[in-house]
């Protein structure tokens, strides 16, 4: 891919980092494989901390067989657990758990920081060549941990298949599923998380509601994750130093909960440094065995660094990385592996940086080294996979580790707060094009043009990144959830989209999705609404939806809220508690409210198909009397076959106005159903003192949900992926770039608490006629006319066809898939077909009413292969 | 209706690129003075709203149009559904048909409307130094309605550009010349006779016109004025015509001249339509192509550039 002058211009400065290219390489070469260290390390520990008792371990085993004799039967046939099963599944549960309860001496937040203690302490660790910082967040170069204390179970049924199953294959050995199958899951089947869940809920039936992923899914049974740790505290204090407000707190503790919360923060602490001396040491063995050496030198110095960081604070930039990157892999140790997120890197970054610049501590190239360090920092993120059994896979394709870096943006007086970091994080990726972490560029109104250009080039290059933010917008969204302006101003990305406070705040941010298509869906399938004689108009159909969609948020907080409370009694993270501001100062770990700041993400998925539905049937039913309700309904539930029914298709499809298109009505009702799903979705309060906070963002439950439900008066057909995020059902942009960005800043909403997404397709093509500045032309556009967030997918629809059909010959293929980037080659087979329906032109749905001929042009328009967007 | 009042338009497209500066909204307008047998839009000649028919958009076995038509020129049919002889025009049949196949070109725009279509890109106009550019067809046929329109748009800060082939009086052109910042004006080809031929009408009136601009724009006026030629190879190429056009415009103190290349998806349009225009079966051509038009142009002290 060309680069163009500046990019050139400034690389000339950095040089060619041949280290960056051999990392990456590596990185591409390593296959995948699933990591039960954790799995097998906790359980050792657990079974000594708080052992089944001889009832259990006599009784229990019985239960486990049926468990996973269900288990089996349900995910191959998809259908529901029967009633009594689950309710006898129950009853088993509170019985195990009755049983253990009082056997335990000690806490659940002590048993866990010991048990995690004992993961930190027994982990393997390793330098892999051309590493310039260390950290192992599994075992494999490229693993994807099994958390059994949470979700893990749910693998159970598909150990055997993982090594040979057709999406995202993982290694897997006889004797890990032997382990897994003997010595783990029959620990944990009576007291992780998903078996505990069913406790709290008076739904029995929300484990069924959970595997049908047809109304919602709620996430959080595999972990809270989800939260960007304060890494600024750990640079600036030192483990020793948070040890030291440890201890300060435990001084004023004044509930036995406060004292053992403090205790398990201590031995939390303990067991980080433990790690690093652990891994010091590491880095010393290694260097002795290091044949060049220039390497063992490496190997020494970072040795050296180990000792000194994360116990002390960090003194210089690569002190303050690999600080971080010790915090960073502990934290994963603890639970799933999803949306720990860096914060704002270029400005805690900054001071350590400009002080090595200052003593003269990088070197001749000083730029080229901060390059590299930062690669191999953005390399450690990319060393990690979520597991996802295969009904997850649907709804969360692409391997999405989601842990976001955020740079550029305002500080807190609301000045430009970018600087050299900032361009040197951008330079790291551009030469890393991995597909972690997530990179989001905060964008203002004062920001620097070498920044905006610089972004522009960086993002045509392909991969979908930097992912870019409105501070305009996004700031108030956060001052109306409730979070001061100075606070708010410092907001950094959690995950894919999810705008928070980074580093003192517990959002949970992607606890669950709802599906507001298949709730459209039952709406207009009620049998009043469909008989001959019923009087309504538009707005009894609004009306119900509201109703429906109040309904059914409230049915998704209350299951998400079992999780919630399952995860603030029986499974607290003191270690990820001990890196969040205000939990020691609380005395309390975040899943008990112990954040400065605290809230719950729920977002709403299928915006785009409600809007265009919504549309159709206010145009068709009610003005133009062309069908019925449920005539319209009837032609859906045969998904438009027969010649009407096509006749049907073709006109929903070609003749009305989509979400989109920037033509009113569409954008409208989008606007109606977003404002309508905050409020609703605001208006609840989770357990720990926080608010929920709506997002619109999907991962891929946008395909998971369309798998599971018929087709809709959009036109769009049974089982075809709903729209993602915020933006227009595929093929429906047809009329260019500005028109689908202003639909997106017509929902904006400053409502939005916890993301937005809007996936951008351009065509290489286009943009190279266009020249350079045509990004941050439409971004600019885009921002003042509201709008919130914007991913730019750039590829040519050739390269993706061709990877389809060829993978190996793409490896490196980076897209956008929802609020992240992934490799191509990790998708499912339908999240291709869908990329490349995104981006193909002369869609089905490009033509409109009055408009005549987008196919041909005219002699001075750009040519449609370039134009059709 | 009073031609002040509307415009018929038949397309609009936003985010375009290659008709001014920046990312512009073009708008279409329908009914032309010339008649190039190369048109890139035909549906863009006739003055009033017409049928188009695809062919490849008919729903087979569907008849949903047949008995819409009050003047019996549908026929039941894919292949030539429209009797195009029997054909008024009316649009009737445009509703009754599920899909695009059959679609009215061209409809009436309040000034009101189109300035609301035409602002709602105004943030990527700024954003990019893009606005509005006035195509067609002939836009400045239209001067009545633009001098009641383009006020607005001026007031509201976009930057407007015209694409005319200005074959048509001073007066016409003059009247919206106030708020016009670009001019794109088209000179088809060199030479009199062969203008006459290719493009049904002399040059004379377009020559004065360029004249007049380029006058006024030597006094002082605010408007730019650029100069273009679709390239249309074998027809508007061959030396004699370079060199005639070149010496026109040298005498208007014209030495810069851009090209625009030859696009053959115009042709695709044809059937489509009411009438029998021929195609031309004009391929596209490479680089090299217009690079020798450039040199040539060039040996007559014309500057060429491809679009």
């Amino acid at each position: 891919m060309a680069t163009t002058a500046f990019v050139l211009e400034r690389d000339g400065e950095i040089g060619e980092l041949p280290r960056l290219a051999r990392l990456r390489e590596g990185l591409l070469d390593a296959s995948y494989g699933l990591c039960t260290q954790k799995a097998e390390l906790l359980t050792e520990a657990m079974r000594e901390l708080a052992p089944p008792s001889p009832t259990t371990r006599r009784l229990a085993p019985i239960h486990f067989g049926m468990l996973e004799r269900s288990l089996a039967r349900n995910l191959a046939s998809g259908e529901p657990v029967n009633h009594w099963a689950l309710l006898g599944n129950r009853e088993l549960q509170r019985m195990w758990l009755a049983l253990e309860d009082h056997q335990h001496a000690e806490p659940a937040v002590l048993l866990f920081a010991r048990g995690v203690a004992h993961v930190l302490e027994h982990m393997h660790l390793h330098v892999y060549d051309h590493e310039l910082l260390m950290g192992n967040p599994t075992r494999h170069r490229i693993g994807a941990a099994l958390h059994p204390d949470y979700g893990g179970m749910l693998m159970l049924p598909e150990l055997d298949a993982l090594r040979s199953r057709p999406v995202n294959p993982l290694a897997i050995t006889d004797e890990q599923i032997a382990t897994l199958r003997e010595r783990v899951f029959p620990y944990w089947f009576t007291r992780s998380i998903m078996s505990r869940t069913s406790l709290l809920s008076d739904d029995v039936e929300l484990q069924n509601q959970l595997t049908a992923g047809k109304r919602f899914v709620l996430t959080q049974f595999a972990g809270i994750s989800h939260v960007t740790p304060d890494f600024p505290r750990v640079l600036e204090r030192g483990f020793l130093g948070v040890l030291d407000d440890v201890r300060l707190a435990r001084r004023q503790a004044s509930t036995p909960e406060q004292t053992a919360f403090l205790q398990a923060a201590e031995i939390s602490a303990r067991a980080v440094l433990r790690l690093a001396e652990r891994m010091s040491q590491r880095c010393r063995d290694q260097a002795e065995h290091a044949l060049d050496p220039a390497r063992a030198a490496e190997l020494r110095e970072l040795a050296a660094i180990l000792e000194h960081v994360p116990a002390h604070p960090a003194r210089t930039l690569h002190e303050a990385l690999q600080a971080l990157l010790v915090t960073w892999v502990a934290i994963q140790q603890e639970s799933f592996q999803h949306g720990v997120s860096l914060g704002r890197v270029d400005q805690y970054l900054w001071p350590y940086y400009q002080r090595d610049l200052a003593e003269g501590r990088l070197g001749p190239n000083p730029r080229g080294r901060a390059v590299e360090l930062l690669g191999c920092l953005l390399g450690k993120a990319a060393e990690q996979l979520p597991l996802f059994n295969s009904m997850a896979t649907d709804f969360f394709s692409g391997l999405s580790s989601a842990s976001g870096l955020t740079i550029g943006g305002v500080d807190e007086q609301g000045r430009d707060a970018s600087n050299e970091l900032t361009e040197l994080v951008l330079h790291a990726y551009s030469r890393m094009r991995l597909r972690q972490p997530n990179l989001h560029l905060r964008l203002h109104g004062a920001s620097p043009a070498w920044l905006r250009e610089l972004a522009g080039e960086v993002i045509v290059e392909g991969g979908g990144m930097p992912a870019l933010f409105n501070d305009a917008t996004v700031i108030p969204a956060l001052v109306e959830f409730g979070v001061p302006e100075s606070i708010a101003r410092d907001y950094a990305i959690v995950g894919c989209v999810e705008w928070g406070v980074p580093y003192r705040s517990f959002p949970a941010a992607g606890a669950g999705f709802v599906s507001l298509a298949a709730l459209l869906d039952e709406v207009i399938h009620a049998p009043e609404l469909l008989a001959a004689d019923v009087d309504m108009d538009m707005d009894t159909i609004w009306q119900r939806f509201r109703a429906g969609l109040a309904e059914r948020i409230n049915e998704a907080v209350r299951g998400n809220e079992a999780i919630e409370q399952a995860h603030a009694r029986w499974r607290p993270t003191p270690l990820l508690s001990l890196c969040v501001r205000g939990c020691i100062e609380a005395a309390r770990d975040v899943t008990a409210g112990g954040a400065e700041y605290d809230s719950t993400g729920l977002q709403g998925v299928g915006l785009a198909d409600v809007a265009d539905s919504l549309t159709a049937i206010e145009q068709l039913v009610f003005e133009d009397r062309r069908v019925t309700l449920a005539q319209l309904v009837s032609a859906c539930d045969d998904d438009f076959a027969g010649l009407a029914g096509e006749a049907l298709h073709r006109r929903l499809l070609d003749k009305l106005p989509k979400y989109g298109q920037d033509r009113g009505r569409p954008e409208w009702w989008a606007a109606r159903v977003v404002q309508a799903f905050c409020e609703l979705v605001a208006g609840h309060s989770n357990s720990r003192g926080g608010r929920y906070a709506p997002g619109l963002w999907s991962m891929t439950t946008h395909v998971g949900f369309g798998a599971r439900l018929g087709a809709l008066p959009s036109g769009r057909k049974a089982k075809r992926p709903l729209a993602n995020g915020a933006s227009p059902s595929n093929g429906s942009d047809a009329r260019g770039p500005t028109a689908s960005l202003l639909a997106a800043s017509r929902v904006a909403n400053k409502r939005i608490a916890n993301g937005l997404a809007l996936n951008e397709t351009l065509d290489r093509e286009f943009l190279r006629q266009a020249g350079p500045g045509l990004i941050d032309g439409l971004t600019r556009g885009y921002f003042d006319a509201g709008g919130m967030q914007v991913q730019y997918n750039v590829f040519d629809v050739e390269e993706l066809m061709d990877a389809k059909r060829h993978p190996d010959r793409h490896r490196g293929l980076v897209v956008r898939i929802s609020g992240y980037s992934a490799y191509f080659n990790d998708l499912t087979e339908a999240m291709k077909d869908e990329l490349i329906a995104r981006s193909l032109h002369g869609r089905p749905a490009c033509q409109v009413v009055e408009a005549v001929d987008r196919d041909a042009g005219h002699l001075h328009a750009v040519e449609p292969e370039a134009k059709a967007q | 209706m009073s031609p002040s009042e509307h415009a018929i338009v038949f397309d609009i497209q936003r985010a375009c690129i290659h008709d001014g500066p920046g990312l512009r909204t073009v708008v279409f307008f329908k009914g032309c003075a010339l008649d190039c047998q190369w048109c890139q839009n035909p549906e863009g000649r006739r003055s009033t709203p017409e049928l188009a028919y695809y062919e490849e958009r008919c729903l087979p076995g569907c008849t949903a149009c047949l008995s819409s038509c009050p003047h019996d020129a549908l026929r039941d049919r894919i292949a030539g559904r429209v009797d195009w002889a029997a054909c008024v025009h009316c649009g009737q049949c445009v509703e009754a048909c599920p899909t695009t196949a059959l679609v009215q070109v061209g409809r009436a725009w309040t000034a009101d409307q189109l300035l609301a279509e035409v602002l709602a890109d105004r943030s990527f106009f700024a954003a990019t130094g893009g606005g509005l550019t006035l195509s067609g067809g002939e836009p400045a046929l239209h001067s009545e309605f633009l001098r009641r329109f383009l006020p607005a748009a001026k007031q509201a800060g976009i930057d407007v550009a015209i694409e005319t082939a200005g074959n048509l009086p001073w007066s016409q052109l003059a009247a919206i010349l106030p708020w016009i910042d670009r001019v794109l004006y088209d000179v088809k080809v060199g030479g009199n006779a062969r203008h006459l031929a290719l493009v049904g009408h002399d040059n004379l009136r377009i020559l004065a016109n360029l004249r007049q601009l380029v006058e006024l724009r030597e006094a002082g006026a605010s408007f730019t004025v650029e100069v273009r030629m679709p390239v249309v190879p074998g027809l508007n190429t061959e030396a004699a015509a370079l060199v005639e056009l070149a010496a026109s415009l040298r005498e208007l103190g014209i030495s810069t001249l851009t090209l625009l290349p030859y696009n053959h998806l115009w042709e695709a349009k044809l059937p489509r339509l009411a009438g029998d225009r021929p195609a031309l079966g004009i391929r596209p051509h490479d680089r090299e192509y217009y690079d020798q038009v450039i040199a040539r142009l060039a040996s007559e002290g014309i500057t060429a550039r491809m679009a």
